[in-house]
């Protein structure tokens, strides 16, 4: 099967479309008070988790739009937001 | 006919306590594995590995050898790794199948040449044999190259690599595994890892599928998969993304390519092998996961890229096509860390697409490092550090990254 994902505004479309942006690493922090190894963390650091994981998309042959989705990377299909423990 | 197989190893049962545990029965792993019990005596050695030996890049990649990085850190490894290949063949007693044809890598344009210009004077600058030729040369030694300017891309010149070949990849996989159980290593296929048992610090013990191992060294030597374990069971985050990479042969042809040839414009990279296949890859899909699906947008891009700068492979057929993963990080070096940020804890991850060339000359260093505790020079520079310092390398300049379809990188 095809990898797709669902944009907000376009729907589902063909996964080539889309520039991958990367795990969600949060919110941008703080710069009062950051450590070099704060922001390497922010930066440079994935937890590569072999299951659903959050993460940035951006509609690149399409609206142009940033969002996120939740994606098995051991199928690479796309899964609902698993509930909070 | 073939008479009886040989077998390439005593199996010996799981023990309870090993002075190493190596995590992946890959090239390095394997090759960690040998050099501790052949160089430095460290015999009491398992490699675990979950599938079989070599599943995973070890038996995936397009098994090219070359020393034409960019920097002053890998160049002097990869030369290093490169010379190992015949000094292996005759040590492990094993035909690695080394065809040392020489490499070549094509630019499309003028910077495409003065970027070649530059990693041609480091190579020499290290003693690497590394030369830039014109478009006449490159049809010279490869007379099928297509050199006129009626392709999309034609061709400016080329940098020739001469010290750089292939060799056949489980052959090694195989003679290193056979050398290692020779000095008394242990090795376990079908046995996962599942937990690392951490205590003050220090590293203590192996949780396996079929049992636990007591032990004060691991190593992480789990190619597309280290990443993963090294978040999920040391809790130890790596500035790796795995990717899915690609590749595919043709069916055999008469010999006609003698010599691994690479276009970073086109994206694409081709070698004959023995067989007579045209063994040709090089593309990732742009975003992480542990699937090992091949698509057919690929299938149809390399078939455009080298009909194009080979016109004689039109109308051949792929036979075959198959993923392996890589895991990349941002500087397109990898991370040899260890006994750092916990005791006894080893890592040799972020090989990327470059985890073959660098197997034996890796173990070897790796093997010091375990035995001793303290890091060789040569590895220093691969320090899991240099991201929180910023000191990232400068490998990601090299121009066989130059492309239209490079650019996914976050």
């Amino acid at each position: 099967m095809s990898f797709t994902i669902t944009c907000p505004i376009c729907g589902k479309r063909n996964g080539y479309e889309f520039r991958f942006g990367g795990e969600d690493g949060g919110p941008r922090p703080d710069e009062e008070g950051l450590t070099s190894r704060d922001w390497c963390e922010y930066v440079h650091m994935h937890n590569n988790i072999g299951g659903p994981q959050k993460e940035w998309w951006y509609h690149r042959h399409g609206c142009g739009l940033w969002f996120t989705i939740w994606r098995d990377k051991r199928t690479n299909l796309e899964v609902d937001e698993p509930e909070a423990k | 006919m073939f008479g009886k197989f040989k077998i390439f190893w005593e199996k010996a049962p799981l023990k309870s306590s090993y002075d190493a545990v190596i995590i992946g029965g890959g090239l390095h792993g394997l090759a960690t594995a040998y050099y501790l019990a052949r160089n430095h005596g460290m015999k009491n050695v398992v490699v675990i590995e979950k599938h079989y030996i070599g599943y995973g890049g070890a038996g995936r990649n397009t098994a090219i050898v070359r020393a034409n990085q960019r920097t002053k850190e890998n160049l002097p490894f990869y030369n290093e790794g490169l010379k190992l290949w015949p000094k292996l063949t005759a040590e492990l007693d094993f035909n690695l199948m080394f065809n040392n044809c020489g490499n070549l890598n094509l630019a499309h344009s003028t910077a495409g040449i003065s970027a070649l210009r530059m990693q041609i004077a480091s190579a020499q600058f290290h003693g690497i044999k590394s030369e830039l030729l014109d478009p006449k040369q490159c049809k010279e030694l490869i007379p099928e190259l297509d050199i006129s300017d009626g392709i999309r891309y034609p061709i400016f010149g080329a940098m020739y690599h001469p010290p750089g070949g292939t060799l056949r990849h489980d052959a090694v996989v195989w003679g290193l595994a056979r050398g290692a159980a020779k000095f008394g290593v242990h090795i376990h296929q079908g046995t996962e890892v599942l937990e690392i048992g951490v205590k003050k610090g220090k590293i203590v013990s192996v949780e396996t599928g079929k049992g636990v191992i007591h032990t004060p060294h691991v190593l992480n030597a789990a190619g597309g998969y280290s990443a993963r374990i090294s978040f999920e069971m040391v809790g130890l985050r790596l500035p790796i993304y795995v990717l899915p990479i690609q590749a595919m042969v043709t069916e055999p042809l008469k010999p006609f390519l003698n010599h691994v040839i690479s276009s970073g414009v086109y994206h694409a990279y081709a070698s004959q092998s023995l067989k007579g296949e045209i063994v040709t890859g090089s593309h990732m899909d742009p975003w992480p996961s542990y699937t090992t699906q091949v698509t057919e947008r690929y299938i149809k891009h390399q078939a455009e890229a080298l009909t194009e700068l080979l016109p004689c492979l039109k109308g051949v057929k792929f036979m075959r096509t198959w993923a392996g993963l890589a895991d990349m990080t941002p500087d397109m070096a990898p991370i040899i860390d260890g006994n750092d940020h916990i005791q006894g804890y080893y890592m040799d991850c972020g090989w990327g697409y470059f985890g073959f060339k660098s197997a034996p000359v890796t173990g070897k260093y790796l093997a010091q490092f375990m035995a001793t505790g303290r890091c060789p020079e040569m590895l220093k520079p691969f320090t899991l550090h240099r991201y929180e310092e910023h000191r990232l390398m400068g490998e990601t300049a090299s121009p066989v990254d130059y492309g239209p379809e490079f650019g996914w990188v976050t």
